[in-house]
């Protein structure tokens, strides 16, 4: 009936597929076109910066024979055995590369801005309030809400400022303007209790400053990947795993020196960078045993680089002379290309996200709490929803105008410090803080909430143990993108008046501030010798961009990890 | 427990316990904040873009007050320096700006929307996506970086009368910069299309290119319209790609002349970034012009998005 | 938004509605005094009427049972009863529901105050992403209930037929369970502490048959403490744990209530018969 079929289909007709293969062809070729096209400047970028073409021959051969092929070969074996664990794998990988760049930037904070005894003195200021307020709870929890709050307010405020604190000069200040405060005008200048920081932080004998940060630094974040791996292993196990975390954290201190790294960014590297990709694994290897062959992959790239670089070492074959090297992330700007570095920047980067952190996350989670949970449907709340989304369409330089009226001609404060560079992108990044808490809030289920209502649970009570718990991750997400959004700004700087160049960092943060963007365009608008042009800026750029790669990657990362969960 | 008991009990007023006051108060602090900020931002770029005419009047030599506006509103000549704040030099190479980037934007990033809506498997879409991401993170200083030192020379070899610094590299980085976000929103609209209407499209016998353009495209036109309004709206507010690869040198351009784009230009975010790196004394008339160019920056990108918020609302399709 | 009529609902039933009380039934021979007595009671959803002039006397430590078919203002009636339907902006109630003698929508009532009164079990187990041990003692900590709260959970947990299951386990995850322990879990965290009356919204409609009748069992036993109210669309299941049985039909009214024995083998009202008969709903 060969004829019959024939037929039908040629009464059927055909219709033709070339214009839809064409569309779809043209519709990828228009979603590649922007991907590849920076993906292409990027390379470029990254050639002018690290100049691979300038290395030994040989030196690509050994790393392409101890790195390259054992990876790929390593990668499709475990590929091939099970997806999953080639995920993993991969997953492990990027966490070692971000957790030690994050562990650099660590490093910087303890050595030129804040001072480990400092540190400690902070730490145990909180510490001691903290454990007060846990105390108060553990004592009578039915102890009034008011008692345990002025309890635990008294106590944080005693510990970080002592009496009178900022309350005296405050009094004091008020008295000046002829309010009648008994002992006004001495409460600015007296200091009848110290405070715990000014207590520690004026010990005579401090221990040595890595072991400060093996306590304050190690022993929490141990603490954190000791419980994490043997979660389900009881006490003792928890235990063992967390002092064996610390004991890495505590012996890179003692064998950093012996390979020329001093103590304090050895014992910050250990802890930050080596000790959470190791939990991961040790995670992996110990609580998800179909995916442990997936740790083969980080492993074959930590050892090949380690082999590849002690033969070309040993043998003497010279790598590329990159841009971005030692000297240019830990020097300071400076007129002749070859010695210019990006220190300042990249601290003054950390700084600003720091600051944007502390002042942006909790308002904007507050904001988003408030309108998502408490907003009546009124007036007030679509204005201030619209507002919100308005905000956020607000350009970039005009949030930098906003910080310049405002805090340096209207409140008279000096021009481009942390404080206010922190207090501008906070401002910035608020709108998108606050957009993507919210998605964050509204997908935590109605039944959960219904849950928490029905068994008579106060909107507090709901929010505190329901919504935030299962919105966290979310709203974590949406900080991270927020914050890369701001330490990428640059024109707002410009604004408040930010110095291009500076060459230290500030340890305090009414001091001045310049930042990683703003030194990239400092650089490409100095119309100097052209090494600036096609070398030094190059390299900036690649430090900046891979920085937020990270933050966007990890970001990423722990969104499709927990969207998978729901 | 008896009935009085139980009436007790019931009457606790939980609402207005202390840690339920602190915290609302708190939240709604917070979102209040907001309004604060909208307020402040109002009023600043008010207070000092009116400093700004009633000053530069007498001193650009204009009889009267309100001259200052026209003079600023109307002027082609952008010279801070000799007196002359004719902001639409300015405008001009803002324009430009726009229209050359969403002349790249807009179709990409309406094709990628497509594709990613209509054609890619779930598995390609989650590769495509978090790229796209990443892309739009990407600062925007180095785009500017990109377009002069990458760009420029590239389209010179094409184009010999390019100058250093111009407008087609700087379009084309915005245009780059721009296209997740059209993609991204006018996906949402395209994706929250329901099914039914595609399957009745096929039921007629249309093929996919048919049902994705004569279906999904213009039943999410109003998402797609929105996007396209807040794209343009981000690029005549993008600032340092632009400073850095349009140049610094304000003129008055004919927007519709190809050939102007070849030339360097001054667009208003640039002109603002100009003034206060260069000779801003606080109080000072250049100074006073960055207020009044950024109070029409915030005015027209104000206007943009709430138009965008119209169209996406009010002409939303219900499904 | 609710509203409350001050006026008191007169006794007068119109047309349909009959409330049969326990008096010719072998119930206790002296009628308890009804924990739950609705009066007139009116729910609209904006314009829509979603309950009608219901009045009911819901007794003491017994399962009252609700049914009728989907639509019939059955779950709206249940969620007056905690004053859940306040969170629905659009709700609005109007006439008297009591419980033990007070208006539960008088201006003076807290309604957060009111569900710690009385408990709710929901269609879809719900336990929270915590612990088991936290789930159950959700309601005393945020209650601030005094006592030991190990030895309540224990008991919770005893009483929802879920500790020998779970007593090894009460630091692991709740929502790890399978559909029937998460069930018998949010039971445990409901009675936890201890409430006047029990609310189930069809709470065995998302079970398999096994996990089913041990919830049906486990409903049965808790009547023997707690006063029970459950929504369920599944009859046999009203007619072998109810002691008494609701009907409502469609346009939120009450048609028949009265023990569940007669209304199942002998009910009122024709079109009561046809709908436990299965002519319709």
């Amino acid at each position: 009936m060969a004829a019959d079929t024939s037929d039908v289909t040629a009464g059927f007709g055909q219709v033709s597929r070339t214009a839809g293969r064409v569309f779809r062809a043209l519709l990828l070729a228009a979603t590649l076109f922007g991907i590849v096209f920076v993906t292409i400047l990027l390379l470029y970028v990254a050639n002018d910066a690290i100049q691979p073409l300038t290395a030994d021959p040989g030196w690509h051969l050994t790393f392409f024979l101890t790195l390259v092929v054992p990876t790929a070969g390593v990668g499709a074996f475990v590929y091939r055995r099970s997806q999953a664990a080639f995920q993993t794998g991969m997953l492990a990988l990027g966490f070692v590369a971000v957790a030690l760049l994050f562990s650099g930037g660590a490093a910087m904070l303890f050595i030129d801005i804040v001072r480990p005894l400092t540190w400690l003195a902070v730490v145990v200021a909180l510490a001691v309030p903290a454990a007060i307020a846990v105390g108060v709870t553990a004592y009578d929890q039915r102890l009034p809400f008011l008692a345990r709050f002025g309890v635990t307010t008294a106590a944080f405020y005693l510990s970080l400022f002592g009496l009178p604190g900022p309350l005296g000069t405050v009094a004091s200040w008020l008295s000046q303007l002829g309010l009648p405060i008994p002992l006004g005008a001495t409460l600015g200048s007296v200091r009848l209790v110290p405070s715990v920081v000014d207590v520690v932080s004026g010990v005579p004998v401090a221990p040595a400053p890595w072991l400060m940060l093996v306590a304050t630094v190690g022993g929490p974040i141990g603490v954190v990947a000791g419980h994490a791996v043997a979660r389900d292993r009881g006490r003792r196990a928890r235990v063992a795993a967390s002092s064996a975390f610390l004991a890495v954290v505590a012996v890179a201190g003692v064998v950093g020196p012996a390979v020329g790294v001093t103590p304090v960014p050895a014992v910050v590297v250990a802890a930050v960078g080596v000790v959470p990709p190791a939990a991961y694994a040790a995670d992996v290897a110990v609580n998800a045993p179909r995916e442990r062959v997936g740790l083969a992959v980080p492993a074959t790239v930590i050892v090949g680089s380690l082999v590849g670089a002690g033969i070309v070492s040993v043998v003497g074959l010279a790598g590329p002379q990159s841009w971005v090297d030692w000297a240019f992330l830990t020097s300071a700007h400076s007129t002749n290309a070859e010695s210019a570095g990006f220190y300042p920047s990249i601290g003054g980067s950390i700084l600003l996200m720091l600051s944007v952190a502390v002042l942006a996350f909790p308002v904007g989670v507050g904001a988003a709490i408030y309108l998502e949970e408490y907003a009546p449907d009124n007036w007030l709340t679509r204005v201030i929803d619209v507002n919100i989304s308005n905000l956020a369409g607000v350009p970039s330089v005009v949030y930098g105008l906003l910080g310049f009226g405002l805090f340096v001609t209207h409140l008279n404060r000096p021009a481009g410090t942390v404080l206010i560079g922190g207090a501008t992108l906070g401002l910035l990044i608020l709108p998108i803080i606050i957009i993507s808490a919210r998605e964050a809030i509204r997908s935590v289920p109605e039944a959960q909430r219904a849950a928490s209502d029905g068994m008579g649970a106060t909107k507090w009570q709901t929010v505190r143990n329901v919504v935030l718990p299962r919105s966290f991750s979310g709203i974590l997400t949406g900080t991270i993108l927020a914050l890369g959004r701001a330490i990428g700004e640059t024109a707002p700087l410009i604004m408040i008046g930010a110095p291009t160049i500076k060459f230290s960092l500030p340890t305090q943060v009414s001091e001045t501030v310049t930042a990683m963007p703003l030194q990239v365009y400092a650089w490409s608008s100095l119309y100097a010798t052209p090494d600036f042009y096609t070398k030094v800026v190059p390299a900036g750029v690649v430090v900046l961009v891979t920085v937020l790669l990270a933050m966007n990657s990890v970001a990423i990362v722990l969104r499709n990890k927990y969207q998978s969960h729901d | 427990m008896s009935g009085d008991d139980l009436e007790a009990a019931l009457t606790t007023r939980t609402q207005n316990a202390p840690s339920e006051l602190l915290s609302r108060s708190f939240f709604f602090l917070c979102a209040a904040l907001s309004i604060v900020t909208t307020i402040g931002l109002i009023a600043l770029l008010a207070t000092e873009a009116a400093k700004f005419f009633t000053f530069s009047a007498p001193l650009v030599g204009v009889d009267g007050a309100t001259a200052g506006i026209v003079e600023f509103l109307t002027g082609t000549n952008w010279d801070p320096t000799n007196g002359s704040f004719g902001v639409l030099a300015l405008v001009s190479a803002t324009l430009m700006v726009m229209i050359g980037s969403s002349i790249i934007a807009l179709p990409l990033g309406l094709g990628t929307a497509t594709y990613l809506s209509e054609y890619a498997s779930p598995r390609l879409r989650s590769v495509l996506k978090p790229a796209l991401e990443i892309l739009a993170g990407i600062p925007t200083v180095v785009y500017g970086f990109f377009a002069v030192i990458y760009i420029t020379p590239a389209l010179g070899t094409v184009l010999p009368g390019l100058s250093k610094f111009n407008m087609l590299s700087a379009c084309v980085v915005v245009g780059i910069m721009i296209i997740p976000m059209v993609a991204s929103i006018s996906e949402d609209a395209m994706s929250a299309v329901p099914d039914e209407l595609r399957q009745a499209g096929y039921g007629m016998g249309a093929t996919k290119l048919e049902v994705s353009t004569g279906v999904v495209v213009p039943a999410a036109l109003s998402g797609i319209f929105s996007s396209f309004i807040l794209a343009l709206s981000r690029a005549i507010g993008e600032t340092m790609a632009v400073t850095i690869a349009a140049g610094s040198t304000a003129r008055f351009l004919n927007i519709i002349d190809p050939g102007a784009y070849t030339e360097s230009a001054l667009p208003m975010t640039a002109a603002m970034v100009k003034l206060v790196k260069g000779d801003v004394t606080g109080g000072g008339l250049a100074y006073r012009s960055v207020f009044a160019i950024g109070a029409t920056l915030f005015v027209i990108t104000l206007v943009m998005n709430i138009v965008s918020d119209v169209i996406a609302h009010r002409f939303k399709e219900e499904y | 938004m609710t509203e409350n009529t001050a006026e008191t609902a007169d006794e007068s039933s119109d047309g349909g509605v009959t409330a049969t009380t326990g008096a010719a039934t072998t119930t206790p021979t002296t009628p308890p005094e009804p924990v739950i007595r609705a009066r007139d009671l009116d729910v609209f959803y904006g314009s829509e009427r979603a309950l009608e002039s219901v009045d009911i006397d819901i007794p003491e430590q017994q399962v009252t049972a609700i049914i009728g078919p989907s639509g019939c203002g059955k779950s709206t009636f249940l969620r007056c009863i905690n004053r859940m339907n306040d969170r629905i902006d659009a709700a609005r109630i109007d006439g008297d529901l009591t419980l033990r003698g007070t208006n539960v929508y008088d201006a003076a009532v807290d309604p957060v105050a009111l569900r710690r009164r009385v408990g709710m079990v929901f269609q879809e187990p719900n336990p929270f992403p915590k612990s088991i041990y936290d789930n159950v003692a959700y309601g005393l900590e945020i209650q601030d209930v005094e006592g030991d709260h190990d030895e309540i959970v224990e008991q919770s947990l005893r009483r929802a037929a879920l500790w020998d299951e779970v007593s090894h386990q009460l630091d692991s995850s709740g929502v790890a369970l399978s559909g029937g322990q998460q069930q018998r879990l949010c039971i445990a965290r409901a009675i936890a502490p201890d409430p006047e009356v029990l609310l189930m919204d069809e709470p065995a409609s998302a079970l398999d048959p096994v996990a089913t009748s041990q919830v049906e069992d486990l409903i049965e036993e808790l009547a023997e403490e707690y006063t029970v109210v459950i929504v369920t669309h599944n009859m046999q299941q009203a007619a072998r744990i109810s002691d008494k049985t609701a009907v409502f039909l469609t346009g939120g009214k009450l048609v028949e209530f009265g023990d569940t024995d007669q209304i199942f083998e002998n009910p009122e009202h024709q079109r009561v018969e046809e709908y436990i008969t299965g002519k319709f709903g």
